[in-house]
């Protein structure tokens, strides 16, 4: 299994005249045919929709009941609800967390890895092995140290009654939910890194060294220059990741409003019986939020693809 | 000082600060895996026992009996199946379609190449919680065209379909990074022989991209498998959920039973624990992100 | 009892008086044996519970219908939480026949989104085994009824017997605020906790505020805030919180870590006195051992203002309505109409475990005291209530006013910042349909 890495990527750009048989135009047209309509039908075409559907008042029951609402569901939460606010605060909270600490950490244990210090297929295995368990699953192994039985309330020796309310007490719940949403966040983004540094080349590293460059500022200037598109991907994952949040928070709070997050609020207004449109804007803002770095990716990947 | 002398005493410098590295980032690891190390040992002793005494209290009572009575109480073989009926065709058509895309963008230069990547990619970052009601809508309205309501929703397809439809562009990302690396001669000699588009794309290109396949399959195969979110909303009969959508369900049932509901979600982590521990090297050796910049 | 919230003004009473007059006996099963022709085919029932105890209830009730007419019936049971928030979705996908749901404007909504079977043949037919309050809250906002009635439970205060008497207290001499607060400040004496609370689900603080608000400014005021016809920022509304905060020095610290069976454990385990919650945990005490079940009694919250004395009570009613999108309407309805006749509520009492059921029929000679005291409770009460999340908007209690009472435990000094924001989220909503 070889791979092929070639530094040579640049490719001849004359015009071959290619001439596709009826049949290669059949094929291609279903190859290319057959995955787009599926993504477009599934992702698109429903984005849209629902984009649409935040302008308007709606039960999500009946066609008939759809009603023009222009801005208001955006007023109603823009000005009307405090919960929106405190979730905006927890995703940022989340975001800068992932972004300064999660991620770096990510990187460095990467970095560390893939020189292949002692102990190195242990450690990837073990950072790696939270990753692995279903978000619904963490959320449980954590309510479990985290319980007013569990644990840490144990350690604490603390009865029920006054056990620390980890997941309750607005002080402690977001920090442990960083430490959990970062369990998972730290091991994911050293993969994604490993996969990144297999592709620098070997070479690269060899001349800092022997240049006399400390393991620190090879990798500071070396390795970071050249996973530069990695770096890109890194990025955005941190940031996607940090606004769609869902699962493990609730995997613990249900549909409470225990620790607002915007992934939650949207599921909470659009699904279940309170459903009204509303959810939709919420769904938008999220939305626009990640628009953000999806167009930074795509710039990025614009630029290389016309390299 | 001699230059040499000088490598030799930085190189020891290193040694020394790699090997606190190591120790350091080991401590970690233990740290790391103590969440799950503890749920395990919880799983093994029965929640009465905590009731009474408290989490340190020495055991008295240790055995798999919660699992036993969890798979009894869970029907381990439905969800399993369930799982295993909606994640590998799923996963499949992932890696077929992610590998279409990224062959005909890498291969052919077609104008609207990049347009296809971008369109793709970015559908991949979208989140679920924008579309699902129009899926939803859409799913009930086919079923209603098709005859049969349960055609898409509340049917493995209906999940294996957004789920596809999703992660296609990871998978198209993956495989296009990969495809770059490999060389045009193998696509320009097999077009100059005459193969159709076809035959370029499953018997010269396919083989080759082998590495990368298996690592997103390893890949993919976990995402699926822990997906929550989809079979939630998309299915009306919790019985047809796969197992971790069940899990749900779960701390509804062993509400008063802390310790056995440990043990179910070891249960529902142990295929990709399985996975994660038998394919291991395929999780990062296949992957390939970026190009090579010299 | 409920207020319709789109503007019909139906000022309806429930009086409950006569639930037990009679433990009538009349097996009006009997009655119907030789009618209709049952419908023919399999159906599917939907549970709206995973647990133990309520499950061998209704797989029983299911086993005998199935018994009794030949018909095949599918057992889907999803946990009640996730449930409650797919409801929507379930109905218009692929809802089964006969499902569990409960009375109340929560039933109301979907019958007038056109989700639900009108059962009112069904009423017309089994009809004379009810009180005339339970068909009231099976009716739609239409007058056609959408809901068979399967069991009831009052929100009250529980408490150990065994407990109590231990430190010297009797709670059935509570008879007002504050001998109510003097019980509390003697259990937080003796080091437990006074008043058990949760609302990690961010539902069951509803039930204390339901009650606070029903004792201290009657009961139409309380139908009218839900109904948006008072105030949020209200000075009577204000007077509630005013109390609330007066007993949260005898809560558990960790209200918000705690769901309603985390505090349950806490008066399980003798750690707490009072628990405020509706009877169903019964059932959960009773899976622990008999004793505890034995030990456990309920009696009303203590008058707080001697205009309204003990007049209202929240008691919700579980049920079953059938789905116009399911399947087989005609078997959803022979289902739902066997579960409220007298011969389901037979099978489901069959299976040993205690239900308080609507029907006339059951006999309250088999209640256990228990039951007879939960039964006592509510005959006390003139006025029924279903509880908040019922008897109001969806999309007001569920997303709007859960979270607003969690903020409020987070700091109760915010009373009324949150108060404003309440009424102002309530004006903010859209029109129904």
């Amino acid at each position: 299994m070889s791979q092929l890495k070639t530094a040579v990527t640049g490719t001849q750009k004359t015009r071959r005249r290619r001439f596709f048989s009826a049949r290669d135009k059949v094929t291609l047209g279903f190859f290319i045919g057959v995955p787009t309509f599926l993504h477009i039908a599934l992702v698109w075409f429903p984005a849209i929709a629902t984009i649409m559907l935040s302008f308007t008042y709606w039960t999500g029951i009946r066609l008939e009941d759809i009603q023009w609402a222009g801005l208001a569901n955006y007023e109603n939460i823009f000005f009307n609800s405090p919960i929106f606010w405190d979730a905006l605060r927890v995703n940022t909270i989340w975001l800068l967390w992932f972004f300064v600490i999660a991620t770096p950490l990510g990187v460095l244990l990467a970095y560390q890895i893939d020189r292949q210090i002692r102990g190195h297929q242990f450690y990837q295995s073990a950072y790696y092995l939270p990753v692995v368990l279903s978000l619904a699953v963490t959320g449980i192994i954590w309510n479990f140290l985290l319980r007013p039985d569990g644990f840490v309330n144990g350690l604490l020796g603390l009865p029920i009654a006054e056990a620390i309310s980890f997941f309750g007490d607005d002080r402690y719940n977001i920090w442990v939910i960083m430490i959990m949403a970062s369990w998972r966040h730290i091991g994911y983004i050293m993969l994604l890194y490993l996969a990144g540094l297999k592709a620098v080349d070997a070479s690269l590293r060899e001349a800092a060294s022997i240049d006399g460059a400390t393991e620190w500022q090879t990798f500071l200037k070396v390795i970071l220059g050249a996973m530069r598109p990695v770096n890109i991907i890194i990025l955005v994952i941190t940031i996607i990741e940090s606004l769609r949040a869902f699962d493990m928070v609730y995997i613990i709070y249900g549909s409470s409003g225990g620790l607002p997050i915007l992934g939650v609020l949207v599921y909470n207004n659009i699904a279940g019986e309170g459903a009204s449109m509303k959810g939709a804007a919420y769904a938008v803002i999220l939305f626009l939020l990640s628009i953000v770095p999806i167009i930074a990716y795509l710039n990025q990947q614009f630029k290389e693809d016309n390299n | 000082m001699s230059s040499i002398v000088r490598d030799k005493k930085r190189a020891h410098a290193q040694q020394i600060k790699d090997r606190f590295i190591s120790v350091f980032i080991g401590i970690f690891a233990l740290v790391w895996l103590f969440p799950i190390v503890w749920t395990l040992w919880s799983s093994l002793r029965p929640y009465s026992e905590i009731r009474a005494g408290g989490v340190f209290s020495p055991p008295q009572e240790l055995g798999l009996f919660n699992y036993t009575n969890a798979i009894d109480r869970m029907d381990l073989p439905r969800y399993f199946a369930n799982t295993a009926l909606i994640t590998i065709p799923a996963v499949f058509l992932i890696l077929l379609f992610g590998s279409l895309i990224a062959f005909v963008v890498t291969r052919y230069s077609f104008k609207f190449n990049v347009a296809m990547l971008l369109l793709f990619t970015a559908g991949n970052l979208l989140p679920a919680q924008l579309v699902f009601i129009p899926v939803f809508k859409m799913y009930l309205a086919v079923g209603d065209l098709v005859g049969d309501r349960r055609f898409l929703y509340d049917s493995p397809l209906g999940v294996i379909l957004i789920h596809v439809a999703f992660q296609m562009g990871f998978a198209t990302f993956v495989l296009s990074s990969y495809m770059k690396t490999i060389p045009k001669e193998i696509s320009e000699s097999a077009m100059i022989d005459g193969a159709s588009v076809f035959t370029h794309f499953f018997k010269v290109m396919l083989p080759l991209l082998r590495p990368a396949l298996a690592s997103l399959a390893v890949l993919m195969t976990t995402w699926i498998y822990n997906d929550f979110f989809w079979a939630l909303v998309l299915m009306a009969t919790d019985n047809k959920r796969p197992i971790t959508s069940a899990l749900g369900r779960l701390q509804g049932e062993f509400v008063t039973d802390y310790n056995l509901l440990a043990a179910g979600a070891m249960i529902a982590a142990v295929p990709t624990l399985l996975v994660f521990f038998i394919l291991r090297k395929q999780f990062v050796s296949g992957l390939t992100l970026g190009s090579t910049k010299g | 009892m409920l207020n319709k919230i789109a503007g019909h003004e139906v000022d309806r009473r429930l009086l409950l008086k006569g639930a037990a007059a009679g433990g009538l006996g009349i097996a009006g099963a009997t009655m119907l044996a030789g009618c209709a022709p049952s419908a023919a085919g399999p159906l599917s029932f939907g549970a709206r519970t995973v647990d133990e105890s309520p499950t061998k209830q209704l797989q029983g009730l299911v086993a005998a219908y199935t018994a009794k007419t030949g018909n095949e019936v599918a057992y889907n049971a999803t946990e009640s939480n996730a449930f409650q928030n797919n409801l929507s979705q379930y109905l218009q996908g692929t809802p089964d026949d006969c499902f569990q749901w409960m009375a109340g404007f929560r039933m109301q909504f979907f019958a007038d989104q056109g989700l639900l079977v009108d059962l009112s043949d069904v009423w017309n037919e089994i009809g004379d085994q009810y009180n005339e309050s339970y068909k009231i809250a099976s009716t739609g906002s239409d007058g056609k009824q959408y809901f068979v009635p399967q069991s009831w439970y009052p929100w009250g205060l529980h408490f150990r017997k065994s407990m109590m008497a231990e430190i010297g207290l009797t709670p059935e001499s509570i008879n007002n605020w504050d001998d109510f607060m003097a019980a509390l400040g003697e259990l937080k004496g003796q080091g437990l906790i006074g008043l058990a609370s949760a609302d990690k689900g961010g539902w069951e603080a509803m039930g204390t505020f339901d009650i606070l608000n029903a004792r201290l400014n009657g009961y139409q005021f309380h139908v009218d805030l839900l109904a948006g016809r008072e105030k949020w920022t209200d000075d009577r509304v204000k007077e509630v919180f005013r109390h609330w905060e007066m007993l949260l020095p005898y809560m558990n610290t960790n209200v918000l870590d705690l769901e309603w069976d985390g505090a349950m454990q806490l008066l399980l385990q003798k750690q707490a006195g009072f628990f405020f919650n509706g009877s169903w945990f019964g059932a959960n005490f009773l899976e622990q051992s008999q004793e505890d079940y034995d030990d456990l009694w309920i009696v009303p919250w203590p008058e707080m203002n001697p205009d309204h004395g003990r007049d209202t009570i929240d008691a919700p009613i579980d049920g079953f309505c059938v789905a116009k999108n399911g399947a087989n309407n005609a078997g959803g309805k022979d289902l739902a109409k066997f579960a409220g006749d007298m011969e389901g509520v037979q099978a489901m009492l069959d299976t040993g475990i205690p239900m308080t059921s609507a029907n006339k029929g059951q006999d309250t000679s088999t209640y256990d005291a228990f039951q007879l005291q939960q039964l006592a409770v509510m005959n006390e009460a003139k006025y029924i209530t279903q509880f908040l999340d019922r008897d109001t908007r969806p999309d007001f209690a569920g997303p709007i006013i859960g979270p607003a009472f969690q903020s409020w435990f987070k700091d109760p000094s915010s009373t009324n910042s949150i108060l404003e924001s309440l009424q102002s989220q309530w004006d903010a909503l859209p029109a129904l349909s």
